[in-house]
């Protein structure tokens, strides 16, 4: 086979061909590169968002398990049980109107069943902690806040 | 046809039980409402806290519109499967046992009223008693509204089904006193609605729960109004110190289309068998449909969390105002009570007048109970509305 015949070398715009070809070529590259990159993003982002999300379940199911066991259920085939762990008795003074109060105390078993479903349902450690302040006028949350949703950081 | 025609055909056919407001809605679309003639309204009503996704939500619209398109109905005697997998999301979000659909929220009360006598029947209570608390609203069927203590009061109803008692709100001593062996269950609003907002005390929850486990009785917490996300968890039972055994919810489920449930803890839900309830149309396709569309938005830790910020700046905002003495509630179900003097049904009817839908329950009181979907410019909106209104309203 005869060796094909060249064309008569045109330098100047030989070498502005192949300059644009060049840089077509690495526009593309960039292109193909930064698209890579963005589907690996895509990727690492769906996979941490299924990995939390399978946290949050898993967190979640811990803490209605742990829900569970501060309100234990009644078979209904047995004599019937407490469904809360008893409240410890402490001296109250009685309420204006006469109505006899519950008793609050730190940790009692109604305070951590009410921090375990506001954890359950969403809320933060702030909002758990201001609800235990304001509803059992417990002064150290971090008792049972720490107990339910780890220790904070 | 005009709304004087409508009215006209009002006063002929209908009967006279709802005193309406003079105006026809024609369109809705997420917290906004437009009457006949075009003018559009801010509703912090929400069809009594029914359309808590806003009006015509698009997934919900889809949902309900590809069901509709498929299968309408086909009864009891068959299996569907927006209800089963509503059931399951139901009762996997809270008590963890069986679920009994309905039609509304009166007949989820039903059914959880039943649960609750032939449970005492089995701890072997001849006449079990179901208490509640005064200015409860439970429905108007005859069952709930036994339990309805106000409304039961209607000797022309009479008689009212036996077998009820009732106490004042947030009374632990009462509470306690009155719960005894034929304690069939108490039958609790976590936040009383229809009387006003009034959130049950801490206090009173353990009280009723340490009663009903002393006797064997079931607590349940009517969670219609207080369901399906409105005070910022998709349960307020899961914001208080107590689990209950049973709850009943409607309103917001279905997102604008009739559905109530009664949902149970695993225990509770063994104690009806074949026979014992039923519903022709309960738990159909189509509301099945709309009501897990309304779940995917609610059942949503962002838009929980959210509700549970708009309300707090909400309830911010309202005590900033002259003539406003105290806002109750939780989440973006508030009352605001007002100065003495204003009279909330003026102011009611001022803020319709000027483009913000609102509810009076009582005297001294007005209702916000927003779409949880709400913009916070519109809260803003009506806040402006409320302030400039009370100004009108006050006494001078």
């Amino acid at each position: 086979m005869r060796p094909r015949k060249r064309k008569p070398f045109e330098s100047g715009s030989l070498a502005d061909e192949a300059a644009d070809r060049i840089a077509t070529i690495i526009e593309a590259a960039e292109r193909a590169a930064a698209k890579v990159i963005d589907d690996a993003e895509v990727q690492a982002r769906e996979e941490l968002e299924n990995a939390q999300a399978r946290a949050d379940r898993l967190a979640a199911a811990r803490l209605r398990e742990l829900a569970d066991e501060l309100d234990p259920q009644v078979h209904l085939s047995t004599a019937p049980q407490p469904r809360l762990r008893p409240v410890e008795s402490v001296e109250v003074e009685p309420s204006v109107d006469g109505a006899g109060a519950t008793p609050r105390r730190a940790g009692s078993a109604g305070a951590r069943l009410l921090a375990t479903q506001m954890a359950v349902s969403g809320s933060s450690r702030e909002e758990i902690e201001e609800r235990l302040r304001s509803g059992f006028d417990i002064e150290d949350t971090s008792e049972i806040l720490d107990a339910i949703l780890g220790p904070e950081e | 046809m005009n709304l004087t025609d409508l009215q006209a055909l009002e006063e002929r056919y209908l009967m006279r039980t709802y005193r309406r407001a003079p105006v026809e809605f024609v369109r809705g679309e997420g917290a906004l409402l437009w009457d006949a003639e075009g003018r559009e309204y801010l509703d912090f009503l929400a069809g009594i806290s029914v359309c808590s996704v806003g009006h015509c939500h698009p997934a919900v619209v889809d949902a309900v519109r590809e069901q509709a398109g498929r299968l309408m109905h086909v009864s009891n005697l068959f299996y569907t499967e927006p209800m089963v997998r509503l059931a399951e999301r139901l009762s996997e979000s809270s008590l963890a046992g069986r679920v009994f659909f309905s039609n509304s929220g009166a007949e989820a009360n039903e059914c959880a009223i039943k649960v609750a006598r032939k449970h005492a029947h089995r701890r072997g209570v001849e006449a079990p008693e179901i208490v509640s608390f005064k200015r409860d609203f439970h429905g108007r069927t005859y069952g709930a509204l036994a339990a309805t203590p106000k409304l039961a009061e209607n000797e022309d109803l009479g008689p009212m089904l036996p077998g009820f008692r009732s106490v004042p709100l947030n009374d632990a001593g009462a509470l306690r006193a009155v719960v005894g062996e034929r304690t069939a269950a108490v039958l609790i609003e976590p936040i009383q609605g229809e009387a006003g907002v009034y959130p049950v005390t801490d206090e009173t929850l353990l009280a009723a729960r340490e009663a009903c486990d002393k006797v064997g009785a079931l607590l349940i917490f009517d969670e219609i109004q207080t369901g399906m996300g409105r005070t910022g968890s998709l349960w307020a039972y899961e914001q208080t110190p107590v689990r209950p055994d049973v709850l009943t919810t409607a309103k917001a489920l279905g997102g604008g289309m009739p559905i109530g449930a009664c949902v149970t803890t695993p225990e509770a839900g063994e104690v009806l068998e074949p026979g014992d309830h039923a519903s022709t149309f309960a738990g159909g396709p189509v509301v099945g449909a709309g009501a897990l569309a309304v779940l995917d938005t609610v059942d949503d830790p962002a838009l929980l969390r959210r509700v549970r910020e708009l309300g707090a700046s909400l309830r911010e905002d309202l005590l900033a105002l002259d003539g406003v003495r105290e806002v109750r509630g939780r989440g973006l179900m508030l009352g605001v009570g007002l100065d003495e003097g204003i009279d909330a049904g003026a102011l009611g009817a001022a803020l319709l007048e000027s483009g913000l839908i609102v509810n009076v329950p009582e005297p001294g009181t007005i209702r916000l109970l927003p779409p949880l979907t709400i913009d916070p410019t519109q809260i803003e909106r009506a806040v402006a509305l409320i302030g400039d209104s009370l100004l009108s309203c006050s006494p001078t």
